[in-house]
């Protein structure tokens, strides 16, 4: 009993912590960006009122900004599992495209038959895997930093997606560069009638956060992922296999990323296009970031962010403000999320914070 | 000049040097009254702590682990924040609130964990820590190195870069450092802990030269010994107070020892059991560095179950390559290693663990552990995948927790609970804390590098005890040290190594230790 009191305060005080460091980075976002909107002539606390507004006004509204949290959970996660290994996948913008160009091209191919959904996911997630398993592999093997193979990566699926759709597999009977339409039984089912709010979201919240949640915290792999990333000297020193694990949380990452992009077709767009993605895999880095590799904490950030992007159309229709205000938050999380263990560690040299 | 102190320096009335035969001086450097300080998790580290410095004066803190000595100097050397007391320089009540605000004041310290970049070369090194300004020249910087080196007799390249240096010199840059920055109060924290014999004596010789000086030097210890060899006063502490101060000239080794530990008497049986068969085999081992040059020059040497086997040796020899290749952390580049006569010549480390081969690494705050882990996943660091600490991979915390508490207990691992994280225990506890993990593990062969390198006495007791009962058990143990008493004190055999080559082997009944010294220097014997 003794034992178990004391552990869950040992366990809150790293929440608290964690708690912290997400308060002042999102506190100093805000912060900022009230400053922006000053300087552009806005009032701030109606430019936030018409962002939140428009993530939660109303059920509809709500049901979005859920359907907008799904890709950017299933990047995020990934991204966790990587970032908790200390190997910076900044890649999953190209791996999702992967995965979504891969299922897309399953489902088109298999038409209408049973197995045409799972199929075409299973295929997005191998898709998003496999091309994350190149840098992982030079990662592993050759010891080539994995930040700049991910990153050029992108480009690399990116352009060869657009040439795919601009010539073997675009769609007949459209002007545009896009793949034919998914069959129906490929489509992601509708949860709440009038809504757009798809399976995909169950996927996300209810099957991919629980079992990343229980691979980080409760496996062997998870204690290996720690393991590594915090000190990979010890790990070898312990018998892990050091790029072994790395190269593991680097495909898991891809593999989710991928199926992130296949959702996303199936769920709202229906073809693949080469604008499926507004940057998730970029704003993945942030979420991951922000909820510090915890998967309920990626969660809550994803929705944070969610929020942001769908409730910023909102507030710029009704102010006239300028969307990009959503790139501005989250470069200015990214900083602060990495300024705050500084901060928090001032503070308390300080005597203003104890944590 | 290339330090705004160097001005202030000048204009100080200079103290006139103390002669080594005269007591020293009683003009005061440095006054700590009534310092308190309890640590965030209600570890009361320091309780009324007064101590006073004299002005070229060694002044030894002696203690064991635990007893708070750290935390004194720490707080003294702007580390910590103490929650009470005073401190007084030269007369001047300060505060002291940074490590940076420490040096202006005169005052530096040489933590016990080096605080150097490996691939940065002595210059560029220092040259971090000095208050320059705009275009960075580092011949002026070197200029100033040899100015100082030289005054002091201490000799070091300024362009050898920090990964290449042997321990004992990466001791003496991080001195220099604070030499540089005019520091007049030099505090070393347990400085013999990672030296050899020899490079004692350097320490030594360095330390007296700079009293000549007259810098007051504090050196932290939980060796009554060199309590006695250095200093001119020793300060005991136990349970974070002071016990007593101590003029060296009028005390003795019984007399430190009872005042360090009360009732504490040294009680190790040692035996010398005959030894089994073979259990390690090494032939004609060849390994390489990490610059790339020949490390081991082909090493044979076969360990037998119920032997303790030392080999001794100046650092940088090639033991570090020896044991990184026999514990699978380094490619050898030709010869074998046989277990039982089973080939792990370049293995991966997972299956020597798995084959039995325990190891205590010198660099335990780098290997040993993961510091931002907590003790009990440190503890399952070598057999998490095992049951019953995971099953069909999922990881069960219970018992996890168990085994850590009952290791915690067994080996005496200060830790208030087994969920909290390394990172806030000492380095003895840490040490304790690897010890713990390699020993429990039923393996048949531990190869242990400075396994009690900063352990207090009776923890290196506690140590040196659970190696004799392995040892009665069978097990068949490596120990590498640079502790030459250390050696002499547990070995059945003794091998000398010396530029990568065993150069010389001693049974137990034969072994000299003039002999084994110059040995391990390269003169013939």
């Amino acid at each position: 009993m003794e034992l178990e009191r004391k552990r869950s305060l040992a366990l809150s005080k790293g929440t608290i912590r964690s708690l912290y460091k997400a308060g002042i980075s999102i506190g100093f976002a805000l912060l900022l960006t009230s400053v922006l909107f000053l300087l552009t002539g806005a009032n701030p606390f109606l430019a936030f009122y018409y962002i939140f507004a428009g993530a939660f006004g109303n059920v509809s509204l709500a049901a979005e900004t859920l359907v907008r949290t799904t890709p950017i959970l299933l990047v995020s996660l990934g991204l966790a599992i990587s970032f908790r290994c200390k190997v910076w996948n900044i890649g999953a913008e190209g791996q999702l495209y992967m995965g979504a160009m891969l299922g897309t091209i399953t489902a088109v191919t298999l038409g209408n038959t049973p197995l045409t959904l799972i199929i075409s996911l299973l295929v997005s997630i191998a898709g998003g895997l496999a091309w994350a398993s190149v840098p992982a592999f030079m990662r592993a093997k050759l010891g080539i930093n994995e930040v700049i193979t991910t990153f050029l990566m992108n480009y690399v699926s990116i352009y060869l997606i657009q040439w795919l759709l601009a010539f073997p597999f675009r769609s007949p009977d459209t002007l545009f560069p896009e793949s034919a339409q998914i069959p129906s039984s490929a489509v992601l089912p509708v949860l709440v009638p009038y809504t757009r709010l798809h399976l995909g979201v169950i996927i996300a919240l209810f099957v991919a956060l629980p079992l990343v949640h229980f691979l980080m915290m409760r496996t062997t792999f998870g204690y290996k992922l720690k393991a590594v990333g915090e000190n990979p000297e010890a790990a070898r020193y312990g018998g892990i296999n050091v790029g072994r694990t790395m190269f593991m949380a680097l495909i898991i990452s891809g593999a989710l990323a991928g199926l992130a992009g296949f959702v996303e077709v199936s769920g709202i767009q229906f073809r693949m296009r080469p604008s499926l993605s507004p940057g998730y895999g970029y704003t993945g880095i942030v979420v991951a970031l922000l909820g510090q590799n915890n998967p309920v904490g990626v969660a809550l950030a994803s929705i944070f962010l969610a929020a942001i992007f769908n409730g910023s159309t909102t507030m710029s229709r009704a102010l006239g403000q300028p969307q990009g205000v959503v790139d501005f938050i989250q470069g200015v999380l990214v900083i602060f999320v990495l300024a705050s263990e500084y901060i928090i560690r001032y503070l308390e040299r300080k005597g203003v914070l104890k944590v | 000049m290339l330090t705004p102190l160097f001005f202030l320096k000048r204009s100080r009335v200079e103290v006139p040097t103390t002669q080594a035969d005269q007591p020293p001086g009683s003009e005061l450097a440095l006054y700590v009254k009534g310092v308190n300080k309890t640590y965030p998790n209600g570890i009361v580290a320091n309780r009324d702590v007064s101590i006073s410095i004299m002005k070229g004066e060694v002044h030894a803190i002696l203690g064991e682990n635990g007893a708070g000595k750290t935390t004194l100097v720490k707080i003294i050397s702007g580390c910590l924040k103490p929650d009470s007391g005073e401190i007084y320089i030269d007369g001047r009540r300060v505060e002291i609130d940074s490590p940076l605000k420490a040096v202006s004041l005169g005052i530096g310290m040489v933590h016990q964990h080096f605080t150097l970049i490996p691939s940065f070369t002595v210059a560029e090194n220092i040259a971090l820590s000095l208050p320059l300004t705009g275009r960075l020249s580092l011949d002026q910087v070197k200029e100033r190195i040899r100015s100082v080196s030289e005054a002091l007799n201490l000799k070091i390249d300024p362009d050898a870069r920090i990964e290449q240096l042997p321990v004992g010199l990466r001791q003496r840059v991080e001195i220099l450092r604070l030499l540089c920055q005019d520091v007049r109060i030099l505090i070393l924290d347990e400085p013999t802990s990672v030296l050899t014999p020899i490079e004692v004596e350097d320490l030594f010789k360095m330390i007296r030269e700079l009293k000549s000086k007259g810098k007051s030097i504090i050196i932290i210890t939980h060796k009554v010994r060199e309590a006695l060899t250095i200093s001119d006063r020793v300060t005991i502490m136990r349970g974070g107070r002071v016990v007593k101060t101590l003029t060296t000239k009028e005390t003795n080794e019984s007399e430190l020892a009872s005042l360090v530990v009360e009732g504490f008497c040294p009680s190790l049986k040692i035996e010398h059991v005959r030894r089994g068969e073979p259990l390690l085999i090494v032939k004609d081992l060849r390994v390489k560095g990490d610059r790339g040059e020949v490390a081991v020059k082909g090493v044979s040497f076969v360990l037998h179950s119920g032997e303790i086997l030392g080999v001794a040796g100046v650092a940088g020899n090639g033991q570090k390559e020896l044991v990184e290749a026999i514990t699978g952390l380094r490619k050898a580049d030709s010869g074998t290693i046989l277990v039982r006569n089973f080939d792990l010549t370049n293995r991966s480390p997972k299956t020597i663990i798995k084959n039995g081969i325990a190891y205590i690494p010198e660099d335990r705050m780098r290997r040993g552990v993961i510091l931002t882990m907590s003790v009990s996943e440190n503890l399952v660091l070598k057999n998490f995948e095992d049951p019953p600490y995971s099953k069909k991979m999922i990881m069960d915390k219970e018992a996890m927790e168990r085994s850590a508490s009952e290791l915690i207990t067994k080996f005496g691992i200060k830790a208030s609970d087994p969920w909290i994280s390394v990172n806030s225990l000492s380095g003895g506890n840490i040490q304790k804390l690897v010890v713990a993990r390699e020993l429990s593990n039923g393996a048949s062969i531990l190869v242990a590098e400075q396994p009690t390198g900063g352990l207090d006495v009776k923890a290196s007791e506690g140590v040196h005890q659970k190696m004799m009962e392995l040892k009665s058990k069978g097990v068949g143990i490596l120990l590498v040290s640079a502790d030459l008493d250390e050696i002499l004190k547990l070995s059945d055999r003794i091998l000398v190594i010396f530029e990568g080559r065993i150069v010389g082997e001693f049974s137990r009944d034969n072994c000299d230790m003039k002999k084994i010294a110059r040995l391990m220097l390269g003169a013939s014997a």
